[in-house]
């Protein structure tokens, strides 16, 4: 048996059989693993979106899924996401996803707000800042992304809104200017957008995307 | 087959990552911290385990001329399953590895240990090579990671409730509280820098034990000469 | 032992002694003046690196088991710390000077075999790991107060600043940040060059005489720049390295500058800044990690300016030196395996024919 396997397995037939066939056991064996897994998969990403975004609301604020309830604002910069909170269906607050260009790339980060245009939180989803000097816009390494909490757009009143350098408010980082200079600078026009475009944010009547699809 | 030396081969004298000198694009790219060492070993451990298995049970079917594509077929499904497991039931320590996983396609430790010994031997012997090598280079990971993290942030398997769940939380050590942190050795050239230093420990830790092994033997055999 | 096995100039070892005694001699008047430009500070922090620098160097021989004042007397130690000193912010905490020096001397110099051995330049290899490893320690530069002046740290001020970090309550301009720092930092919000240069208040007098913060020694360009030509008077080192390196960093700002003046810096703000001078004539000139022949010098001259215009305008880092001179010394050994010196006559005839046959 074992002889005759070694001389089979040197003919061309054979070895394109072979390959055929491994390939083949290879792909059944990846879908089934895929149907199996695709399930949790979404849920985690969706959990992952949902824990980003929950983390500049308060708690207990909303009760709806935030991925699913969202608006696309015009901006000079570009089109901004915007997530919408919402407690029994009535808009409460909205997450506003900006990208400002920092020192080494863009900088994603989500700033929550409520109706009043108040400042609920800010965090940094992912940046490129160089490590050790811009790294505490991260809320691991500096408490600096707080000191955003509760401010509005005329609190500090709108030129306040820039950093110490630039006689704004805002502490800049020993060595880092551009980094903080960049964020402060994102979060005025957040809100500016947030401001001019009050109306349809908190229009809860608005459909939202899901419920849009079933009616 | 001697399982012993099985054993000491994947574990020291043939560890991957330091005698072999294979796989250091993971050994350096994910452990800044022991954890994320600990979590690539032992994902690695899981592809090469599978795949010296699968590959010793098909070595008599597997023609000679075509076996680097169907060794290379057979990890690449390893790999993505273990990709796809971890992105669905792992997911914190999916998103600190993730972008690493599909690299273990490319570990040269794995398509090195099929060539060079599940493509020779029995599925046991096989399935112990796979695991062994891959504690030796989990090991090695975890001594990296380890001497990253301790000098780079002062704590110790930091996040492993992560990889382990909530029973392991014990292991999280801040060895150093109030460490100001030094950076360099969380970046990759404290990758290099660990790499090397401990390179030289396990040198001179095999010379030693060689100068002792020879001063038992001429103690035994007196020089007759 | 240097190792550069076709350099004109491997000298016997008393005559390496002879060379690095003269290049810290060159260095005497730029330190003296900028330790009186920036304080006592200054001097703790020269002294704190020189010192761990032939400690470290002592520590290693010992572990090696070798006799240590002969080589310590080389003053190849001293002229790491040295250099590494120069390269650092005048104010920065003694801690960063030592282990820099230890960097340097055991892990960039010891551990690849000792002198001659090395690589990468110690002093250099060793700020890059600083810059990397504490960036806001490397960019914190003070607007001088110099010695004997009104705004001077008293010694017990500055002991206190050096050794335990406490920053003078009375000084609160703390980051004056240095002319390539400031530019890069202006042209991220779109103010040109132009401005930014006015703005920073910085005259090209106060560049030539080093009248500006800066580390140690990058900011006294004339004094630097008289010690690296009494140098290459005295024919302890060629002519070649520090006129590439000048040339590699001045043609592409010529260029650039003439092409888009609110957007490139003019040549000689270029020239002045940084450590730029320092670099080459002190750094580059290294023997030990530069090519052997005066073709390769060229070479690598013009590739560490040249990198240094690069990564100064388009890199995350304002300054560069340090950066361009480690890849160029990484480059050495290939430079030095393609460019043959053209002593045997034969080889290079040989090599010749061979190109046209191919």
């Amino acid at each position: 048996m074992k002889l005759k396997i070694s001389e089979l397995r040197d003919t061309l037939g054979y070895q394109i059989a072979l390959l055929g066939v491994v390939a083949l056991l290879a792909s059944l064996l990846l879908t089934q693993a895929s149907i199996l897994t695709r399930a949790d998969i979404a849920a985690a990403e969706a959990r992952d979106l949902q824990v980003s975004l929950a983390q500049v609301l308060p708690e207990g604020s909303f009760d709806n899924a935030l991925a699913e309830d969202t608006l696309l604002l015009d901006s000079p910069q570009g089109q901004v996401k915007v997530f919408r909170a919402r407690l029994k269906g009535k808009v409460t607050a909205v997450v506003m996803k900006l990208s400002p260009i920092g020192y080494a790339g863009p900088i994603d980060l989500v700033v929550g707000m409520d109706a009043d245009g108040k400042v609920l939180g800010v965090r940094v989803l992912k940046h490129k800042e160089t490590p050790g000097l811009a790294d505490q816009i991260e809320t691991s390494k500096g408490r600096w992304i707080f000191s955003f909490d509760g401010k509005s757009l005329n609190d500090p009143s709108p030129k306040d809104w820039a950093v110490k350098k630039d006689g704004g408010v805002f502490d800049q980082f020993t060595g880092a200017t551009i980094t903080p200079r960049a964020i402060v600078g994102a979060l005025k026009r957040g809100l500016e957008l947030f401001t001019k475009e009050h109306e349809r944010l908190f229009d809860s009547a608005a459909t939202q995307r899901a419920e849009g699809d079933t009616k | 087959m001697n399982y012993l030396q099985i054993t000491r081969d994947g574990l020291w004298d043939k560890n991957v990552v330091f005698t072999q000198m294979l796989a250091l694009c993971p050994a350096l790219a994910v452990t800044s911290t022991a954890t994320n060492g600990l979590g690539m070993g032992l994902a690695t451990t899981a592809v090469l385990l599978g795949a010296n298995v699968l590959i010793a049970a098909l070595r008599h079917l597997i023609s000679p001329d075509v076996r680097i594509p169907v060794f290379i077929v057979l990890i690449a499904t390893l790999v993505t399953l273990v990709d796809m497991a971890l992105n669905a039931w792992l997911h914190e320590l999916y998103k600190v590895l993730g972008l690493f996983i599909a690299l273990i396609v490319v570990n040269c430790a794995i398509l090195g240990r099929a060539e060079s010994f599940a493509s020779k031997n029995p599925v046991a012997a096989s399935a112990l090579d796979g695991l062994m090598m891959g504690l030796g280079f989990t090991l090695a990971l975890i001594a990296i990671g380890g001497t990253r993290e301790i000098l780079g942030s002062g704590t110790l398997f930091k996040d492993a409730h992560l990889l382990l769940g909530e029973a392991f939380s014990f292991l999280e050590l801040t060895l150093i509280p109030g460490y100001k942190g030094f950076l360099l050795m969380i970046l990759p050239p404290g990758g290099f820098l660990a790499v090397g230093f401990l390179l030289a420990v396990k040198r001179i830790i095999d010379q030693r034990s060689a100068r002792r092994a020879q001063e038992a033997a001429s103690v035994a055999a007196p020089v007759t000469a | 032992m240097i190792h550069a096995s076709h350099a004109p100039h491997a000298h016997a070892p008393t005559s390496i002694s002879r060379v690095m005694w003269l290049v810290i001699a060159a260095l005497v008047p730029a330190t003296l003046f900028s330790i009186w430009l920036n304080g006592w500070p200054a001097l703790l922090l020269w002294a704190v690196t020189v010192g761990s620098a032939v400690f470290a160097e002592f520590f290693c021989l010992r572990l090696a088991q070798r006799p240590a004042a002969p080589v310590l007397s080389d003053g190849s130690a001293v002229l790491t710390g040295w250099l590494l000193a120069l390269s650092l912010p005048a104010w920065a905490p003694w801690w960063i000077g030592a282990l820099g020096a230890f960097f340097a001397i055991v892990v960039v110099k010891q551990v690849f075999g000792g002198l001659g051995q090395n690589l990468f330049n110690p002093a250099m290899a060793a700020r890059v790991m600083l810059l990397i490893a504490f960036p806001v320690e490397l960019t914190t530069w003070v607007q001088p107060a110099p010695l004997f002046s009104a705004d001077a740290l008293s010694l017990s001020q500055s002991f206190a600043l050096t050794f335990l970090g406490q920053m003078p309550s009375s000084f609160d301009a703390l980051s004056g940040a240095t002319t390539l720092g400031h530019i890069k930092t202006e042209l991220t919000r779109d103010i040109s060059v132009v401005q930014a240069l006015a703005g920073h208040g910085q005259s090209m007098s106060a560049s030539l005489f080093g009248l500006h913060g800066g580390s140690l020694g990058e900011t006294a360009a004339m004094l630097l720049a008289a010690g690296g030509l009494a140098l290459i008077a005295l024919r302890v080192i060629s002519w070649h390295i520090p006129l590439a390196v000048l040339a590699g960093v001045a043609l592409p700002a010529l260029l650039l500058h003439a092409h888009d003046p609110a957007r490139y810096l003019d040549a000689t703000t270029h020239l002045l800044s940084g450590g730029l001078i320092l670099g080459a004539f002190f750094i580059a000139t290294d023997p030990v990690t530069s090519p052997g022949t005066p073709r390769g010098q060229l070479i690598f001259g013009f590739g560490i300016g040249l990198l240094t215009w690069l990564i100064r305008t388009y890199g995350g880092y304002p300054e560069a030196v340090a950066f361009a001179v480690i890849l160029m010394n990484a480059l050495t050994p290939v430079i030095d395996r393609y460019v043959r010196p053209r002593i045997y006559g034969h080889a290079s005839k040989a090599a010749s024919k061979k190109g046209a046959a191919s």
